[in-house]
């Protein structure tokens, strides 16, 4: 038996030590898995560069910004941000979201990306590393750290959703489907209507079981060795997906972020997903940056508001850890369309159980280029520090999340010098 | 000719020429040995590791350093002895600054550590293994003994196994059975079998060239393409988004117009079944519309026409219903076998467009629409809009992507500070060299776009009020500009010179290698201090030879896409199935880590295997069904454009349903049928009862069978295999024999639509569903 455990758990987690505690995959062989309890992660993609001056890193100097001035900037705590409340169309203005979640939030401003371009900034935003294709995002490392036999440990609803193969990713294109898929024994979903009786479904767990065993035996290719492994991991885990049923609610709602949102919440409820990624798009403002940033930052707000008063219905508030990032800023200048193009300094927010609220640190200066910064400290240090870059953020995240030492992050590893990490960034 | 110089010949020879020096009937990639000892530490470590991946970018002619002493040539974008002449010249030119002194080091390291003056600033860091190698290429070079090249380059390679040594393959009645599966969705015919049984792999060519010819081998191939060219993800209804307001207001709109769509809907008395008979109208012109990019590349491979026609062909495929909205039905009516079929394709000219108004008129020499294949395609380019500030760049980015596999942005260059450098320079694009390197590759394609110029929704031909950008690089091709006569026919011309690029060749090769495998081809490692460096690069390169062996017979036997696709089933890749001993070896593990197909099914892979074995398809998986088909890692297109790789727990539920819904509804039926229709039981009855030699042997025949259609396994009736099928039926009766009072009939949802009542007293047809949903959740049912 021990050997049969071994063996899974050197396949599952795709050739490296079992995640998760190694008794989790056994249990997982060979019965129910516990459910999920947290912490959970979403990270919110502003989709196609959000303009920072819009909302945490307010300027209103230099000709940034057409629709405020420096004076007008308000304040909530520690942070600054820009007025809103009279442009927005629609959603949730920053006067209204800092006043709710300003004391819990953290902001990083000054955040160099090198790059700026969507798909090496968007790979870079999610990943921590520029320069490979195979790295996974946080929200993929974090699932496959944390709960592997989760089955929907880590669901998308796009941007950058690279998987590393440490994980598989989920898609669920809308609440309904997950009713469609729970109590998959059983016809139509309907308890009373087993396919099969439950002596036999036990014999066709158990012929599979043993399957899966010779098979694991036998020297396999390494694709081969991880297919199987996942394969027949789905397939088990994929009983608790019936927990999903009792959370999901019977209203949809119109709203895109907060479709995303329920989705990902009713499986965190129902302790199936560990980490989920829920974007908008369309912040790429080449054109009429003000009318585009002043409909998709309130509405990328209001559906972070959406999320975590549901996520307080839910009982699941306290577990919950929040991401909001883009991939790139946008530039301090406006172009002859009225627009904004790509620039390479942007920033990032925070909230969650353990960070430290009511703080913003970084800065960009007055041309809104970015400072450069202590990290041992994390005081400004504009000569001798460093450029903050997605993978300092991302360094940080994996010791927030616990999992910087797991082996799935030594596989990736982000290639700082211990005196380049930022300390004390989560207070 | 000195020793290191014939040396050095001859291992380029063997490296670049690799694709050259094959046999081309067995493709067999070149492993080593031979002549190859002498300076491979360039081609291995200095080019590979370093030159290519450091310098080429810029050291090229067209790139930011073409002015510099040091200009490179591209070995990817030449062939044969071209190619080795070009690796021959940059070895020289590494060499030549390797031995220029300079103080107490050379130029060689100078330059790259950008301790000199150096447009690329610092290209490899000091103390890197980018650094070291270049410095051990610097003593060798300088050695007075040259005999220490050749002793430092056969070290390298020594030690090195044949790179599928040890690798099981898939026998061939298995592959044969792979390949019928996956290009023409359906089992092999027994004369198949018997052919490859008899003949082994030499009777794969003929029945190759019989299965490429049958439709559902074009379905997959459209399918496929469409995976990579995402031509049906055009956004909005089609007859708006693809055919202009400005060109086809007359007529895209046919199907609402009672004049126009009268001979389909006037015959339709009952209004409501008019009304459904026009929104199928509708429906099927937009589908119609959709599908033409995606018909000419099944008209170009079914008609066995070069393959280049993709960028070249000086027509495009049209429907009935298509014709209509461009407006030249009338014309082209008679060329039709049914012109009310919605889905005939055939091959059309079109006009030049005509405008509204005067000005939107085409330019055109010839009176025709400039078509070139894909690159002209509406659909394509409206599938790849552009923007008033993209300048036609996110297109030329699809077009480097599609036509000559490269992508110029997933690995784009880290800047040092990218926001001071762009307010620094008051065009960045043309004047920053961080920027220019890709700038000056990309911008020349945009500008070829030139006259594509209508944003979302508003069409897509028409000019640029007030001309094309000066603040980009002028439209061109690799540092050849296009004459300003070449314009009206621009992307004809940019199609002209994509076809005679090396790069196109392999790229189409790679495409196959993703239709085929569902994965894009290995990339050269980066991290050259990774330690499983070594084998990552050996992966890569025994794969990149396979490509371009493949892609070289591709460009010779004159573009037949046909020859890809034969040729690479035909490879190790494609056959690689297992290891004859486990693989404990990290290194060797590394090396081995992409091998193998080992593909999930996609949703509408699964379907028609259902199809395939069942002879009916579950259904449940096709597009647009609720949702399933995403929840099962499937595309729309549009926003999801990768297919799931790995299943999820919701994939897991998903494929439990589907092995219990499909064990439902064909288990029972089967049994229903007489015995010589059965698919899957011809030659068992449910009151066979295990427990006698005879009865138990039967059954295991009948396990033996179902193994071979459902898994594809060829099972012996004693093999471990057929044992635990046979203990999972035996079991199940015998359970049942000891529970009291239960159904002797099946359930009611699993015996509907029998063709004659099958009772089940003693539960032996539910024991057989339950095999057979046992046999549909094994890997070897859902994975390719």
């Amino acid at each position: 038996m021990r050997r049969d455990f071994l063996k899974l758990c050197a396949l599952t987690g795709l050739g490296f030590a079992c995640p998760g505690g190694v008794t989790s995959l056994l249990r997982a062989a060979v019965k129910e898995e516990p459910p999920y309890e947290g912490p959970f992660y979403l990270v919110f993609n502003a989709s196609g560069g959000w303009d920072t001056t819009y909302l945490m890193d307010p300027k209103g100097i230099n000709e940034m910004n057409r629709l405020y001035k420096e004076g007008d900037i308000l304040t909530k705590g520690a942070h600054k941000f820009a007025p809103t409340d009279k442009h927005k169309t629609g959603g949730m203005s920053n006067e209204e979201f800092y006043a709710e979640f300003g004391g819990e939030l953290l902001t990083f401003n000054g955040l160099d990306y090198s790059v700026n371009n969507h798909s090496p900034g968007a790979r870079y935003m999610a990943t921590g590393k520029l320069d490979s294709l195979a790295y996974p995002t946080f929200a993929a490392l974090v699932a496959a750290a944390k709960g592997p036999t989760c089955p929907l440990s880590f669901l998308t609803f796009g941007n950058y959703s690279a998987t590393g193969n440490v994980v598989a990713m989920s898609r669920v294109p809308y609440l309904p489907s997950l009713q469609k898929i729970a109590n998959a024994d059983h016809q139509d979903g309907n308890l009373r209507s087993p396919y099969h009786d439950d002596f036999a479904l036990a014999r066709i767990e158990k012929a599979l079981a043993e399957q899966r065993e010779m098979r694991s035996a036998l020297p396999l290719l390494p694709r081969q060795e991880r297919a199987e492994s996942m394969l027949y991991a789905a397939q088990v885990n994929s009983k608790t997906m019936a927990r999903v049923t009792p959370h999901i609610p019977k209203d949809v709602p119109k709203e895109r972020l907060a479709q995303q949102a329920e989705i990902a919440l009713a499986s965190f409820k129902a302790g199936v997903c560990v980490s989920a990624n829920l974007s908008i798009g369309q912040f790429d403002s080449h054109a009429n940056n003000d009318r585009d940033q002043m409909k998709l930052i309130p509405e990328l707000l209001a559906g972070i508001a959406y999320t975590l008063r549901r996520a307080e219905a839910l009982k699941i508030r306290d577990r919950l850890v929040v991401v909001m990032q883009s991939e790139m800023g946008r530039t301090p200048t406006y172009n002859k369309g009225d627009g904004k193009d790509h620039w390479s300094i942007g920033s990032v927010m925070f909230l969650g159980p353990g960070i430290k609220g009511n703080r913003v640190i970084g800065a960009t200066d007055d041309r809104q280029f970015g400072v450069n910064l202590n990290p041992a400290t994390l005081a400004l240090d504009k000569d001798k520090g460093l450029k903050v870059r997605p993978e300092h953020i991302h360094e940080a995240l994996r010791e927030y999340a616990g999992i910087a030492t797991h082996p799935h992050a030594k596989k990736f590893p982000l290639g700082l010098k211990e005196t380049e990490k930022l300390k004390g960034l989560w207070g | 000719m000195t020793l290191i110089f014939r040396s050095t010949i001859c291992a380029l020879a063997a490296l670049v020429g690799f694709a050259t020096m094959l046999r081309a009937a067995e493709l067999k990639p070149y492993s080593g040995s031979g002549c190859s000892v002498v300076d491979d530490y360039f081609i291995n470590e200095v080019w590979a590791k370093v030159a290519a991946e450091s310098c080429l970018k810029c050291h090229k002619a067209g790139g930011d350093a073409e002015d510099s002493k040091l200009v490179l040539l591209d070995p990817a974008r030449l062939t044969g002895a071209r190619r080795t002449e070009a690796m021959q010249a940059n070895r020289a030119a590494f060499a030549a600054m390797a031995q220029t002194k300079e103080g107490d080091s050379t130029r060689l390291i100078l330059k790259s550590t950008g301790k000199v003056k150096h447009g690329g600033k610092e290209a490899v860091k000091p103390d890197s293994t980018g650094q070291r190698i270049l410095a051990e290429f610097t003593r060798l070079v300088n050695a007075p003994d040259a005999a220490a090249l050749a002793k430092a380059s056969a070290n390298a390679e020594k030690n090195a196994p044949p790179f599928f040594s040890g690798v099981a393959m898939l026998d061939d009645r298995r592959l044969l059975r792979r390949v019928t599966l996956q290009l023409a969705a359906r089992l092999p015919t027994d004369a198949e079998m018997n052919a490859v049984t008899s003949q082994g792999t030499k009777a794969m060519p003929a029945i190759l060239d019989a299965l490429l010819k049958e439709d559902a081998f074009f379905d997959r191939l459209r399918e496929g393409f469409n995976d990579i060219f995402l031509t049906l993800g055009v956004d909005g209804n089609p007859d708006q988004s693809v055919l202009s307001y400005e060109h086809f207001e007359k007529t895209r709109g046919w199907y609402q117009n009672t004049n126009l769509n009268k001979e389909f809907l006037e015959p339709i008395k009952d209004e409501k079944e008019r009304r459904q008979a026009g929104y199928q109208l509708a429906n099927d012109y937009r589908k119609a519309l959709l599908a033409e990019p995606m018909k000419l590349i099944e008209h170009i491979v079914r008609h066995d026409r070069p393959f280049t026609e993709i960028v070249t062909a000086d027509y495009f495929m049209v429907s009935p219903y298509g014709a209509r909205g461009y407006g030249i039905f009338d014309e082209v009516k008679d060329r039709f076998k049914d012109p009310k079929d919605p889905f005939e394709f055939i091959p059309v000219k079109l006009k030049a467009l005509t405008g509204r108004s005067k000005d939107q008129n085409q330019d055109s020499a010839t009176g025709f629409y400039p078509h070139a294949g894909l690159l002209s395609a509406f659909q394509y380019l409206t599938r790849y809009p552009t923007t008033e500030t993209n300048r036609n760049r996110q297109r030329a980015r699809v077009y480097f992507l599609h036509f000559l596999g490269v992508d110029v942005l997933e690995l784009a260059a880290r800047v040092g500070d990218a926001a001071t450098v762009s307010a620094k320079f008051e065009n960045p694009t043309m004047q920053a060299s961080e920027c220019v390197v890709c700038h000056k590759t990309i911008d020349p394609i945009a500008g070829l776009f030139q006259d594509y110029w209508r944003f979302a929704d508003m069409g897509v031909y028409g000019k640029r009020k007030g001309g094309w950008f000066t603040d980009m690089f002028a439209p061109g091709y690799e540092g050849e500009d296009m004459p300003a006569s070449e314009r009206w026919r621009a992307l004809q011309w940019l199609g002209e010179r994509t076809a005679k690029d090396p790069r196109f060749a392999v790229a189409m090769v790679e495409h196959a290698y993703y239709i085929l495998s569902g994965r894009k081809v290995l990339l050269p490692p980066k991290d050259l201090e990774d330690p499983r460096f070594a084998a990552k690069r050996r992966a890569y390169a025994e794969q990149r030879k396979q490509v371009e062996a493949i892609a070289t017979r591709f460009a010779a036997n004159g573009f037949n896409f046909k020859q890809v696709l034969k040729d690479w089933v035909m490879t190790d890749f494609y056959r690689a199935d297992g290891l004859a001993t486990a693989a404990t070896n990290p290194a060797r593990r590394a090396e081995l880590d992409d091998l193998g197909v080992v593909r999930m099914l996609a949703p509408e892979q699964v379907e028609r295997k259902v199809a395939a074995i069942f002879g009916k398809g579950w259904g449940r998986l096709k597009h647009g069904d609720g949702g399933l088909d995403m929840l099962y890692g499937g595309i729309d297109s549009k926003e999801v454009t990768e297919r799931a790789a790995d299943p999820s727990g919701a994939m897991g539920a998903i494929q439990r349903i589907l092995a219990n819904d499909v064990a439902c509804r064909q288990t029972a039926l089967d049994f229903s049928r007489a015995p010589s229709d059965r698919i899957l039981f011809p030659h068992i009855e449910p009151d066979v009862l295990p427990g006698s030699a005879e009865a138990d042997a039967q059954i295991r025949r009948a396990i033996v069978h179902l193994h071979q259609r459902v898994l594809g396994q060829f099972d012996k009736p004693e093999s471990p295999e057929v044992e635990r099928t046979f203990q999972l039926f035996a079991g199940i009766v015998s359970d049942a024999a000891g529970k009291k009072g239960f159904e002797k009939q099946e359930i009611y949802s699993c015996r509907q639509n029998l063709v004659q009542p099958v009772p089940d007293p003693n539960y032996t047809v539910r024991a057989w569903r339950a095999v057979v949903t046992y046999l549909l959740r094994r890997q070897e049912f859902l994975y390719e």
